[in-house]
């Protein structure tokens, strides 16, 4: 297994490479200029100018390009045009942790709920709880989650006020302790993990739901329902590990989607992770953060393929990598 | 193997789950009350904003944010009042002011000032300022006359590219290119400082131009122009000013602690500001409401009635008139023009007549009424009513007539085609209105002009593009007509938008050409003073008035929501943090001890 994954890395090289150039061209071929915001009247127009010098971007694009790869080749992804010559991988630095606590409990989230919700709709299937929750799991997958996002801050932090409506902390808070600060980072954490993972739950729900049915139809539960083991032990035991095999997959394939939809999640809730960052150096056409985010969201995405993949194999035996 | 690796995930699942769902669920309380603690509010003034700062540092910070947060942490050479009986900017220092004070607006003290006082010399090509000897920067040294001269290197540094060089344009040498700061800024002693310019300048300009922010030299004189950016020193401004920088979380916050042995000026009794970064303006709203945000910027006037109905604890308060939207008209046909560079005027917008029947077809006060209510005012030129010492108010506005609108056009040659559209020599009066995405006032009013012209025949479709797309567009007038808007300065200066060169005019997206408008301006700015330029700017809205470049819309008186617990602020269209200086701040009902 081992040198199979070795070998997906390997090929993931070239291709996050390949991604990258493009990304590098597109960027540069979109309309718009890095130094826009310096073309406005009080301005000098020699601003601009220097500006774009100093970014390098009056060099003929094949020049800028062979630069650009030998400092990438040497780890070096540039500094931000928009977040004041900030060197990229540092913003990337700042911003990953936050989206990654979003997308870890948002994950964690996401399977209990999904998984309890399938279950009890499987073991009870056709009656109207099942009914009543296979509803609420549409209702909520069809939802868009901004929309969402913004119902919940009106509910729960302006009807009733539960939660803060947005931040990581509240103001004051570094005079907490570390404690406390952890609390009120988490208090901070809920309506954002809520409506992320809601979504995504009810996906795996209906997951869950199908795969637990057809388990629960094969001889191996009827027999061991007639040697007269209890149902609880039927199917926690014998019926849901084998149901959760195809779910377990989804692991590493829903983690892009995760990332994706933190995206919104952070505008809205202003919190300063990867989303955000890449929303606003898209919009300011900051292209070294653009091209390092574009890096970030690649590996992810491939690294989360090759864990679906080897999750596969880890759960089913029968499958050899 | 593989049974026990099984084993451990399916195990190792439900108890992370629990664990999560615990913290998530159970804690909640109790962070709340920690959460809460009021007496950290009571004393800490929260702004929202929309985005973070780029640079603490006034010689290249370019956002107005920074800017703002900058004027708190730096001290300022004079300080300026608003005058909001004639629209002038007044400049003072500790011992003289350019004009007396009309008692008009909510007067500020001329304590803060680094300057005593200024000598404009009789030929007006130099001024000398006195400065105050006991001024201290944050580290203890002493602020002098060198510190000025050190910054305005860095500002004139075309590898630093500071966005305020424009106010170096005055000074010896400006004129063949580049500043000649040995002659341009002379230190005789620590407390003198004096500006030479190549041509006379009027005495207003000259103190606006020569009051750029120090930098403390002997803490930046290390640092090399081409990491000029990226310096450590950036992150933690040494200023001199009534705050300083306590912390800086990057796209979360910038608080600023006040420094109570400053004089430059002295602080209020807002002992913390935290300038907070909310990107989503619903959430921004929706934090003033819960009173977690003090001041929000830009509320929508649709807004209005639900903030206020849900949180009686807020007023709203607007800025002078600054703002305008218009729809551009390209006056030159473009095509023609990239060929040959020559111009020649548009198939449609071309003749003033046709552009005067627009803006009679157009119902402005009915945008107006229906987004912008009593926050709105029809706009004749761009001089703003607020300006009064220039705006003239004899201009009567375009009224809404279609009917003259359609005997204009008639007069014109364009008659109503087969299909109801107007056409003229086969051609058709059918054309794409563009404007950026995502602004509602705009796309508002894009829908209503649709209408108006749909009913006198002419054919408009809107586009929205996207902002950095449109401005390229417009930049390289590749539109034939746009929605926009425009900011005006305190200090008229419209040649960059009407001037006739139209490589130098980087504004002119219309390609409105007219010597006398030229003229005008250059006539206003040889005055040397503001007021004796007012014949000039009222000859000067009269022209713009008759030739309709573009259709002027309506004036945005610009709102701000703000907690009742501030007092005393005021606002003009200098800006929203005008006084902030002078701003109290209530303790709250349930303050705890």
């Amino acid at each position: 297994m081992l040198k199979y994954i070795l070998k997906r890395l390997l090929i993931a090289v070239p291709l996050i490479f390949g991604v990258l150039t493009l990304t590098f061209f597109i960027i540069r071929l979109a309309p718009g200029d890095p130094a826009a915001f310096f073309i406005q009247p009080g301005i000098s127009p020699k601003v601009a100018e220097q500006i774009r010098q100093q970014y390098g971007l009056n060099d003929p694009l094949p020049v800028q390009y062979v630069k650009w790869l030998g400092n990438v080749l040497h780890g070096d992804f540039g500094r931000s045009f928009s977040r004041a010559q900030q060197p990229v991988l540092d913003v990337i630095a700042e911003a990953l942790p936050v989206t990654m606590t979003i997308a870890v409990l948002t994950l964690i989230a996401n399977f209990a709920f999904g998984i309890i919700i399938g279950v009890i709709s499987a073991v009870r299937q056709n009656t109207f709880l099942d009914r009543f929750l296979t509803v609420t799991a549409l209702f909520f997958y069809s939802m868009p989650e901004f929309w969402f996002a913004l119902m919940m801050i009106i509910l729960f932090a302006l009807k009733f006020p539960l939660f803060p409506v947005s931040g990581l902390n509240e103001v004051g808070a570094e005079n907490y302790g570390p404690f406390a600060f952890a609390l009120d980072r988490i208090w901070h954490l809920v309506l954002p993990v809520t409506v992320l993972s809601i979504n995504g739950a009810a996906g795996i729900a209906r997951y869950v739901r199908g795969s637990m049915l057809e388990v629960i139809r094969q001889d191996y539960i009827r027999t061991a329902r007639a040697k007269g083991l209890s149902e609880k032990t039927v199917i926690l035991k014998h019926a849901l590990r084998n149901a959760l095999l195809p779910v377990v997959t989804l692991m590493g394939s829903s983690l892009p989607f995760i990332f994706s939809g933190a995206l919104f999640i952070e505008v809205i809730f202003a919190f300063p992770g990867m989303g955000r960052v890449t929303v606003e150096a898209i919009f300011a056409r900051d292209y070294p953060l653009i091209i390092a985010n574009t890096f970030v969201s690649g590996a992810l995405i491939v690294l989360g393929n090759l864990l679906a993949d080897v999750l596969y194999a880890v759960v089913d035996p029968r499958i050899k990598l | 193997m593989m049974k026990t690796s099984n084993k451990t995930i399916l195990s190792i699942l439900p108890l992370l789950l629990f664990a999560a769902v615990t913290l998530m669920t159970g804690c909640s309380k109790q962070a709340r009350k920690d959460g809460l603690s009021a007496s950290a509010k009571d004393s800490t003034l929260v702004i929202g904003m929309l985005g973070d700062a780029d640079y603490l540092n006034p010689v290249i910070g370019a956002s107005l944010t920074s800017s703002n947060i900058s004027g708190l942490i730096y001290p300022s050479l004079l300080q300026s009042e608003f005058d909001t009986k004639t629209g002038l900017l007044n400049y003072m220092a500790t011992e003289k002011k350019l004009r007396p004070s009309t008692g008009e607006g909510v007067p500020r003290s001329p304590k803060g000032a680094l300057a005593k006082t200024w000598t404009m010399s009789a030929d007006h090509r130099s001024i000398t300022y006195i400065l105050r000897s006991d001024a201290r920067w944050d580290d203890g040294k002493p602020i002098t006359s060198r510190d000025f001269k050190f910054a305005y290197r860095l500002y004139g540094n075309p590898v630093i590219a500071s966005p305020r060089q424009q106010f170096l344009a005055e000074l010896v040498g400006a004129e063949k290119g580049s500043v000649d700061f040995d002659q341009a800024i002379e230190t005789p002693n620590d407390t003198t400082l004096v500006f030479r310019f190549y041509k006379p300048v009027p005495e207003h300009l000259a103190l606006f131009h020569t009051s750029l922010t120090p930098l403390p030299e002997h803490l930046w004189k290390e640092v090399k122009p081409q990491e000029f950016r990226e310096s450590k020193l950036n992150q933690n401004p040494v200023g001199a000013g009534p705050y300083r920088l306590q912390a800086w979380n990057k796209q979360q916050d910038v608080v600023l602690s006040s420094n109570r042995a400053c004089v430059l000026p002295k602080p209020g009794n807002i002992r913390r500001i935290m300038f907070r970064v909310v990107p989503d303006y619903t959430v921004r709203l929706t934090q003033l409401q819960t009173g977690d945000v003090d001041v929000v910027e830009n509320v929508k006037p649709e807004d209005f009635t639900a903030l206020q109905r849900a949180n009686p604890g807020i007023k709203v308060k607007t800025l002078g008139l600054r703002v305008y939207d218009y729809v551009g008209w390209l006056n030159i046909d473009q095509e023609y023009y990239h060929k040959t560079g020559k111009l020649k005027p548009h198939p449609l917008f071309g003749s003033p007549a046709v552009r005067l029947a627009l803006t009679h077809a157009i119902d402005r006060q009915a945008i107006i009424d229906g987004y912008l209510g009593s926050y709105g005012v029809i706009c004749n030129t761009d001089i703003s009513p607020s300006l009064k010492w220039a705006y003239d108010d004899t201009l009567k506005a375009h009224d809404y007539d279609q009917a003259l609108a359609v005997k204009m056009l008639e007069k014109e040659g364009w008659l109503p085609g087969p299909d109801g559209i107007r056409q003229k020599n086969g051609k058709k009066f059918s054309f794409v209105l563009h404007s950026n995405a995502g602004n509602a006032r705009r796309n508002y009013a894009c829908v209503v002009i649709q209408q108006n012209l749909k009913e006198i025949g002419i054919d408009c479709r809107i586009e929205l593009q996207e902002s950095n797309v449109f401005f390229e567009n417009l930049q390289q007038k590749r539109l034939d007509a746009w929605m926009a808007g425009w900011s005006i300065g305190l200090e008229i200066d419209p040649l960059d938008g009407w001037g006739s060169d139209l490589n130098k005019s980087r504004f002119n997206f219309t390609g409105y050409v007219n010597p006398r408008i030229d003229q005008l301006c250059e006539l206003a700015k040889g005055k040397m003073r503001p007021e004796e330029a007012r014949a000039y700017w009222v000859e000067y809205q009269k022209i713009l008035h008759n030739d309709q470049p573009v259709t002027f819309l309506y004036w945005i008186k610009e709102t701000q929501g703000f907690s009742k617990r501030i007092q005393g602020e005021e606002l003009n269209i200098s800006g929203t943090f005008y006084n902030i200086d002078d701003w109290v701040l209530k303790p709250s009902a349930n303050a705890v001890p």
